[in-house]
């Protein structure tokens, strides 16, 4: 399945935050929340629901999300993605391109992907920031589906700010003894990462045993957490963020 | 092929770039007791190999080309490169390497380099050596994929007293890997620099960290 879905969101003259075009296509569902007036500021807050069988074999998914100057989005998960095989051993595409404008934020927070066996599965995330604009973007991967080892994927994330690159990173699963290298991913099963460009970052990287949260060379900072388990891995997420000096200053909504 | 003499002496332990600090990530895995013997060893150089191996062997290919715009080169290495402790690491290699590089191979080239860049990483600076030397891109790619797995396999022997013998045998039998690493680096080398792979290494840059953060407390042997 070919599908391409949009997502606009603008703020008003007062700094309120409208969602201007939102364009769902199956199996990728976009659910504003409504029912009250936004304060200025106040991200609009948008759920992505993705069909139960989604990305499968086959598909090609695409995602488009823009934000315009001064405004604030929320763009939230609510079940983990299952990659699937598709029927006759095609490859799933799922491309995510995000736009922020200045003085605008974006909160990317999508529920785990479960990489299952025989999924053959690639997905790219670009950011685009304006120089003032802020990010945070999770990826939580888990490599198969309990007692099953996981198929083949490939992520790619690129975040630029202004035109430079922050991050640049692609990782492989599928191949068991990368897999299980102490250097690549130590034998793990969930690999989370969060993109965190709000505000400062902290002056050191912070770590523990199983997570770490690292300022990047030109701004915006790396949480990485390896677990055993999404919980486990989200956890450790959580504790790498709490150190965010940006995030602690300016807690998003 | 003729083997460049650049690459050789940019590989050998003996050249004085001060790499010998560095274990690249195997002082931290041994002491968590997650490299015992040298199967582990192996599965931790592969892993290295074809992640931050595979970073700096494409990024010494591409300067082999000595009219790159080396901040955009030093910009795109830094975006792979998350870890502080691992930028730091790099950093530092890339200095030492250049105070002996530039006294063996001197080129406007390399002053055009450090005044643009001062403290190069050390890919880019094996690069930027081996291409005034007259190298390939090809050369650089092998002499800094195996610098990626040479420098941690001699850790592991000074820190868990592995077997020297096994140890450099396991170090030549990534032969098939530093081939396929050189080959796509030879391949890729050309690209813009933001187009360059960016295989990331999650567990090396937590270990890295890791490794910085006990290094504060404790004495360890190694840099990182």
């Amino acid at each position: 399945m070919k599908a391409s879905a949009r997502l606009v969101v603008e703020a008003d003259p007062a700094g309120r935050t409208t969602v201007r075009e939102l364009a769902s296509a199956s199996p990728l569902t976009l659910l504003p929340q409504r029912g009250r007036v936004r304060r200025a500021g106040e991200p609009a807050v948008v759920h992505l629901v993705s069909s139960a069988t989604a990305p499968l074999g086959g598909d090609d998914l695409h995602l488009s999300v823009l934000v315009g100057p001064g405004a604030a989005l929320r763009l939230s998960g609510v079940a983990a993605s299952l990659a699937l095989p598709g029927h006759r051993g095609e490859p799933s595409r799922y491309t995510v391109h995000i736009e922020v404008a200045e003085g605008g934020a974006v909160q990317y927070l999508p529920e785990p992907t479960v990489i299952t066996a025989r999924a053959w599965h690639s997905a790219r995330l670009t950011v685009n920031l304006a120089a003032t604009a802020r990010v945070r973007c999770r990826e939580v991967l888990v490599l198969g589906r309990s007692g099953e080892r996981a198929g083949r994927f490939t992520g790619e994330s690129h975040v630029l700010r202004d035109g430079t690159a922050l991050l640049r990173q692609r990782i492989e699963i599928g191949d068991e003894e990368l897999f299980r290298s102490a250097a690549y991913l130590a034998g793990r099963r969930v690999l989370a990462t969060e993109t965190v460009v709000w505000g400062a970052d902290p002056e050191n990287a912070l770590s523990s045993d199983w997570w770490s949260l690292q300022p990047m060379a030109r701004g915006g900072s790396l949480a990485t957490a390896l677990a055993e388990d999404a919980v486990a891995a989200e956890q450790g997420l959580r504790a790498a963020l709490t150190g965010h000096p940006g995030l602690a200053a300016q807690a998003p909504d | 092929m003729a083997i460049c003499t650049a690459a050789l002496v940019l590989a050998d332990s003996r050249f004085p770039g001060g790499g010998h600090a560095h274990s690249g990530g195997i002082e931290e895995v041994a002491a968590r007791g997650m490299l015992r013997d040298e199967r582990d060893l192996r599965s931790f150089l592969v892993g290295r190999l074809l992640s931050a191996g595979l970073v700096a062997a494409v990024f010494a290919a591409a300067a082999t080309d000595l009219t790159r715009d080396w901040t955009e080169l030093d910009v795109e290495f830094d975006a792979r490169t998350p870890s502080p402790a691992q930028r730091a690491a790099s950093r530092a290699q890339g200095r030492g390497t250049l105070r002996a590089g530039r006294a063996a191979w001197p080129s406007p080239a390399l002053d055009k380099l450090v005044a643009e860049v001062p403290a190069p990483h050390h890919a880019v600076t094996v690069g930027a050596l081996i291409g005034a030397a007259g190298g390939t891109p090809a050369d650089a790619a092998h002499c800094a994929g195996y610098l990626a797995v040479s420098g941690p396999a001699s850790a592991a022997v000074r820190l868990l007293g592995l077997d020297p013998f096994a140890v450099n045998a396991v170090v030549a039998g990534l032969a098939p890997e530093l081939a396929a690493v050189t080959e796509l680096s030879e391949r890729g080398h050309a690209l813009p620099a933001g187009e360059l792979p960016a295989p990331s290494s999650p567990a090396l840059d937590l270990f890295a960290e890791s490794h910085e953060r006990i290094h504060r407390q404790e004495v360890r042997l190694f840099v990182s």
